[in-house]
């Protein structure tokens, strides 16, 4: 390897390490997203007042498989839903 | 500022405290202008209704012509959240194991039960009211129920809108750092695919607070979930903003609230016209219902008349640039054709062109 090669491979995994990091962060952002996103739309069924949460309620179904993964990564491993087992 | 007299708008509200006479006020508006030849819808809004009474025909919850040229609906938001909660029910029943379907529909009774529920309902069949009814009749005159929960159901869109934004601005902003994260993982295999680097900076458009996400809508990869999610909330908000525009312009819409002169039918007519123009709701006009008769009343009801003056008074400081109408207390309840047009021609002022509100 020249040195330029060296340099060249040196640089790239610089950027791989920051981009990881980058990308790390911006995976974990979207996950944060996604969960006030649920929060907000079954916020209701956890007795926290939504006034739209007649209207949202029609996205249960569309919602509902990324259910379960979305409670026990919020810390319950029992459904919240009181009514809404689903394990 | 003039504007078109109220025989021009297509959406009348009409309002005011419980028994003040909105029923009678909304009905011979209707009765009037069908019988000008124009084609009318009367909703009545309030659950306990009482439209089918004062024209003495049953009504129900689908339009229905009970006059020539005058149709008549009385909303019935129970059977609105039913179809709409069975439908919910039957979308979910394809997604879930048949062992969840009466966890499905316990949760739905829930739902049914919660009290925002037939609110939402209510509005949801106003929204849509308000956009065909302009389509396909002349004016559609709203019989609303008892001020306060008129004036909330007339806040909503507003409410829910900013809300539907909200959880649009999530969803577009959990989008793009989808993209973001996808991006940045396909470089890595782009390079070590040894192909040349793409630009710096490629990512920094994932801020995507502005309301691009208008935009973005069609541009987002073909994440068939995200889709759907995003259509319902854009189809829900969609509702709630032409709700908005409809109620917000003076020359489509016009709020008409009644009272009678009253201690207390002023003071909440008085919150009324508060809470209306915070939210720039129109007012066009007033109606005093019931304003003792100018011919001798004896001396009990003469008495009645001073304070009924104080009251009057009132109500011309309070409200005199909306310019009241007076409704005479008449001998019997209204009932009927013929009293609904004696009530009308005391109206006659709402059709004058000369007319200014705001
Ligand atoms: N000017 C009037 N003279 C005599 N009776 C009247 C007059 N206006 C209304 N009424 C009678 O008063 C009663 C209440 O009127 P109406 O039903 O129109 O009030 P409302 O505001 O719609 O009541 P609610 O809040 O219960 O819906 C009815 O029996 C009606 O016939
Ligand atoms: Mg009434």
């Amino acid at each position: 390897m020249s040195w330029k090669e060296k340099l060249q491979r040196f640089q790239e995994l610089v950027n791989e390490f920051y981009e990881g990091r980058h990308r790390g962060a911006l995976a974990r952002e979207k996950r944060e997203e996604d969960d006030l996103f649920m929060l907000l739309v079954f916020s209701e069924m956890m007795g926290v007042p939504n006034p739209a949460s007649y209207y949202t309620l029609e996205l249960l179904p569309i919602l509902y498989d990324e259910f379960h993964e979305w409670h026990t990564r919020m810390g319950m491993d029992k459904s919240p839903l009181e009514h809404f087992r689903c394990c | 500022m003039s504007r078109s007299p109220l025989d021009e708008r297509e959406i009348l509200f009409v309002g005011g405290k419980g028994g003040v006479g909105k029923t009678t006020t909304a009905s011979a508006l209707a009765l009037q202008a069908a019988e000008r030849n124009r084609k009318i819808l009367v909703v009545s809004t309030d659950p306990a209704h009482s439209l089918g009474d004062i024209f003495d025909v049953s009504i129900g919850n689908r339009e229905r012509e009970i006059l020539p040229n005058l149709w008549a609906l009385e909303i019935d938001p129970d059977r609105q959240v039913d179809a709409y909660l069975a439908g919910v029910k039957a979308t979910m029943r394809e997604f879930v194991r048949p062992a969840m379907f009466s966890e499905i529909d316990r949760q739905m009774e829930l739902t049914r039960q919660s009290p925002g529920a037939v609110e939402a309902a209510l509005m949801e069949r106003m929204a849509q009211l308000m956009e065909e009814g302009r389509r396909s009749y002349d004016q559609v005159i709203f019989d609303t129920a008892p001020t306060g929960h008129t004036l909330r159901l007339l806040t909503l869109p507003e409410i829910m809108a900013a809300w539907m934004d909200g959880l649009l601005k999530g969803r577009d902003r959990s989008d793009s750092l989808g993209r973001a994260v996808e991006r940045l993982s396909g470089r890595r295999r782009e390079r070590s695919g040894d192909s040349p680097p793409k630009e710096e900076g490629e990512e920094s458009e994932r801020t995507g607070d502005e309301l691009s996400w208008f935009q973005q809508v069609d541009e987002s990869p073909g994440d068939e979930r995200g889709r759907k999610i995003r259509e319902a909330l854009l189809a829900r908000r969609r509702t709630f903003s032409r709700a908005r525009r409809h109620l917000l312009d003076p020359d489509i819409t016009a709020f008409i609230l009644v009272l009678i002169p009253e201690k207390l039918p002023i003071l909440e007519s008085r919150k009324a016209v508060d809470v209306l123009r915070k939210h720039r709701v129109p007012i066009a006009g007033m109606v005093v219902n019931r304003v003792l008769p100018g011919e001798s009343l004896g001396d009990f009801l003469e008495s009645r008349r001073s304070q009924e003056e104080e009251y009057l008074a009132q109500i011309e400081a309070l409200f005199g640039d909306l310019d009241p109408v007076r409704i005479p207390l008449l001998r019997r309840d209204v009932d009927g054709l013929e009293g609904l047009r004696e009530v009308a021609r005391y109206l006659e002022p709402f059709s004058s062109p000369s007319r200014a509100t705001s």
